[in-house]
């Protein structure tokens, strides 16, 4: 404000400037005339090719080293893709099956085998690194949806309540027209081409994670690697990499021992058991909302194996996580301990099934389910909204 | 539509297609009246009737001014637009700012009142296009300016996509002339334009999100206290991430503008170069400061009462300039600070009136302000003043026994980014964009250009939007 304070000391030096131009600060109370917009004199013809050529020769040199890692082109598993899919049931397929949950039922069912079998492909809604719940609340809260929900609690994930993307349901109800087109423009034109379009090589994340000195006093982890192709229908596998590498595959598994021990600084024995009883209350709650419109609900405990499931076993006790859940939502529930066919499946990293044990594992669980739960002539599809069991089926 | 989407770079390719075809005059700039409608209802179609609303009030009220014949019409005139646009401003952004200081003040008094909270969605860059509106009945009213002499000049003015939603404000002396004959960007323009564009989107996209608005997110939105490393390097990233978001949509913006052929003010001259604080708003944010010192601090007075009317003057602009910037006595907290460094600025140069700094004092000077803008921009970031006052206790090495947030990475980041930063905001104090670049071989140009532009691919970008269209 130079009208206000008397403007700037003196520049000591001030070079020849011939596009120097005054700005709105230096005219006062005056009316602004048409402003000054000069064009430096260069060649910009031959400098915007050259500036296009350089880009174009490092992104090509950008795409081949991630090809050479072992990246293949897919989609960006982000709330766009997961708006689509839920935006499904509001578009008359409300009576579909939903598969929702964490990330083990997201990479280990395969919706190709799903509906190869039951002719009908499910609606994927789960995410990576994110309890149900919050979803499941906006499923309850939408009328529209009345057919079954396959609904995996991943004990770590469920009973501690990690939310990283549960902004998923409020996105999609709030998501603008430009969100909506630049979703549909970047799944057609970019992501099915380019192998580095994924948030696990961005600039910012390729660099973090090179070996910086480490701070002293700050406890560091490794964040999460990539683990996961996505395609059509959010139709997602774990990344064969974690499979045939056997570097990648240990840091897979190093990072998810970083999670085994309680971190500085964490949640309280007490403040775990109340977090969970609050994820118990709220799934409760919301099944029983879509029950009361005639939803067919199934819990299910999706396999885990080598010291994630020791992990698992330690801190979350079935008796006191999955069965307080069961009996809470009153609803049937596979835990796969419980079922000889849902073991013996190969998971490189203890989490998460390879590509082809998915898709047999998809094909079992579905015959499972038909005859023990949603069959024509299942045991359990009558008893299932009036029987609450303390032990599933078995 | 942000600059930074996929959307907008097929928008705008449309935009200068449609723009190049042989067409009449008339029709082009119905078409880009168009296309800005186009590109404001991307956020939430809705929200256009509240242009619609602005433009043909302002436009009314323009005609009414100039037909007016005695002093309290015209003056009735000013009023209505004044009125409605403050009022629509008022209501989508501060309605639930003033029901909840209501209720806390009901309560104070031990009165219980507690409002349902109104959900009111704050339609994107409002603040930016009432002030451009109101500019136009204003310099009618002050006969500034005349008005403009069609509908469609004065509604494309208001919309003209570039400017619409951050900026710069536009004065219609400034655009509504340039709409009078066929304006098309000489092949020139249009490259200069792109490569605007190109560093405007690289300041957004890879310097503010991509490499420092993690370190300050981590500190300023976490319940961790920070020691004095932390909180500072916080703040700097702040300081960097704010300008880069901001001057990197008004460069956006001027290229935009630039490649269909429109010459629109700069914003930002190098700021973080300033010495003193009238400085400082002489380079930062300028077509604001300056719509402040015209149309409110100047009506308020100026400097043509003595010396106690300027500083109220001058502090009530700054605290009104501070809540202009969001519905939060943090923002009004910002802006005070800006008005007491501004008023003892002023005071010390009524009392040195002939010092002249030498050149290491200059320099010292510029750090200084430089240093005290960035304890205002804990106000700005921080949510609350618990917050600002935890990092501000940081800073002054008072959170003892503080555990360390940021890892080097993030450190170096921003050591590197910032140091960059005010070394060629130094650099460019006196100098133009033009200049340099005119003076620069053209193989380097071309590098330069070639690697921001991979840098804004390869950051991937997720098109978040600008900080500005929160205000």
């Amino acid at each position: 404000m130079r009208g206000a304070a008397g403007g700037a000391p003196p520049d000591p030096v001030v070079p020849e400037d011939r596009y120097a131009r005054q700005t709105a600060a230096d005219r006062p109370g005056v009316a602004q005339p048409v402003p000054v917009r000069p064009v430096p004199q260069q060649p910009w013809g031959s400098m915007l090719l050259g500036a296009v050529l350089l880009a174009a020769v490092l992104l090509g040199g950008w795409e081949w080293h991630w090809r050479a890692y072992g990246v293949h082109p897919n989609l960006n598993n982000d709330f766009g893709l997961w708006a689509i899919e839920r935006r499904r049931i509001d578009a008359g397929e409300g009576d579909a099956t939903v598969l929702l949950g964490s990330s083990r039922l997201y990479f280990d069912i395969q919706l190709p085998v799903w509906e190869r079998l039951a002719g009908r492909a499910p609606i994927q809604l789960s995410f990576e690194g994110t309890s149900p719940v919050t979803a499941l609340e906006d499923l309850a809260a939408d009328p529209k949806f009345t057919g079954r929900l396959l609904l995996g609690i991943a004990p770590q994930v469920f009973f501690q309540a990690i939310d990283f993307n549960a902004g998923a349901a409020k996105f999609t109800h709030k998501e603008s027209p430009s969100q909506y087109v630049g979703q549909w423009l970047s799944m057609d034109l970019i992501e099915p081409y380019f192998a580095f379009d994924d948030a696990d090589f961005g600039l910012d994340t390729v660099l973090a994670r090179q070996p910086w000195l480490q701070r002293p006093g700050r406890k560091w982890y490794i964040a999460i690697r990539k683990l996961s192709d996505t395609h059509a229908q959010r139709n997602t596998y774990l990344w064969d990499k974690v499979e045939i590498d056997p570097q990648y595959r240990e840091l897979a598994r190093t990072i998810w021992r970083q999670g085994f021990q309680p971190r500085p600084g964490g949640p309280s024995p007490q403040e775990k058991h109340k977090t969970a009883q609050e994820q118990i209350e709220r799934t409760a709650k919301a099944i029983a909302t879509l029950r009361a419109r005639g939803v067919k609900v199934l819990l299910i405990r999706m396999p885990s194996s080598g010291e994630f499931l020791a992990y698992e076993n330690r801190d979350f006790p079935r008796q006191g996580t999955w069965e307080v859940l069961v009996k809470a939502s009153g609803v049937p529930g596979i835990y796969f301990e419980d079922y000889p066919e849902l073991q013996g499946y190969y998971l490189p990293e203890w989490s998460h099934m390879t590509r082809s044990e998915a898709e047999r594992f998809t094909a079992t669980l579905y015959a499972l389910i038909m005859r023990d739960f949603w069959g024509p002539g299942a045991p359990r599809a009558a008893a299932a909204s009036e029987v609450a069991p303390a032990v599933p089926a078995r | 539509m942000v600059f930074s989407s996929l959307t907008f770079i097929v928008f705008f390719a449309c935009v200068l297609g449609m723009h190049s075809l042989p067409l009449p005059w008339t029709t082009k700039k119905i078409n880009l009246l168009i296309a800005s409608y186009l590109f404001y209802s991307a956020w939430n179609p809705p929200f256009v009737i509240l242009l619609w609303v602005s433009t043909v009030v302002d436009w009314y009220a323009a005609q009414g001014l100039v037909k007016a014949r005695r002093a309290g019409a015209r003056h009735a005139w000013m009023l209505l637009s004044v009125v409605a646009n403050l009022g629509m401003l008022g209501y989508f952004k501060y309605g639930q700012f003033l029901l909840d200081n209501f209720s806390a003040l009901m309560t104070a008094l031990g009165i219980a009142y507690h409002p349902a909270h109104s959900d009111i969605v704050l339609p994107v860059g409002i603040s930016f296009y009432t002030f451009a509106t109101m500019s136009y009945t204003l310099d009618v009213y002050l006969r500034r300016a005349a008005p403009a002499r069609n509908l469609l000049d004065y509604a494309l003015f208001v919309t003209f996509f570039p400017h619409l939603v951050a900026g710069p404000i536009m004065r219609p002396t400034e655009l509504v002339p340039q709409f009078a004959q066929p304006r098309r960007a000489s092949a020139q323009q249009l490259r200069f334009g792109l490569a605007l564009m190109t560093l405007g989107l690289f300041n957004k996209v890879v310097l503010a999100d991509t490499f420092l608005s993690n370190a300050a997110e981590r500190v300023y939105d976490s319940d961790k206290i920070p020691g004095t490393l932390d909180a500072w390097a916080a703040t700097l990233a702040f300081s960097g991430q704010i300008f880069c978001d901001f001057a990197g949509y008004s460069t956006t913006a001027i290229g935009a503008a630039l490649c269909l052929g429109f010459a629109m003010p700069d914003n930002f001259r190098f700021p973080y170069a300033a010495v003193g604080f009238s400085d400082f708003w002489r380079r930062w944010h300028i077509t604001l400061s300056s719509w402040l010192r015209d149309y409110l601090y100047i009506p308020l007075g100026g400097n043509r009462h003595g010396a106690r009317r300027t500083y109220l003057a001058l502090m009530g602009t700054m605290l009104l300039g501070g809540l202009w910037h969001g519905a939060n006595w943090t923002f009004v907290a910002w802006g005070g600070l800006h008005g007491v460094y501004l008023s003892l600025e002023r005071a010390l140069r009524s009392r040195f009136p002939n010092y002249r700094p030498g050149p290491l004092m200059f320099v010292l000077l510029g750090l200084l302000t430089y240093t005290l803008v960035n304890i205002t921009w804990v106000f700005f970031r921080a949510k609350t003043f618990t917050k600002a006052w935890i990092v501000l206790r940081g800073m002054f090495g008072q959170n003892v026994g503080a555990v360390p947030i940021l890892s080097t990475y993030l450190l170096s980041v921003v050591a590197a980014i910032v140091s960059a930063l005010l070394v060629t905001h130094w650099f460019m104090r006196a100098r133009t964009l033009e200049s340099v670049v005119a003076r620069a071989p053209p193989l380097l140009v071309s590098i330069v250009w070639g690697i921001m532009l991979f840098a804004i691919v390869a950051a991937q970008g997720t098109g978040s939007a600008f900080i500005y269209f929160q205000f």
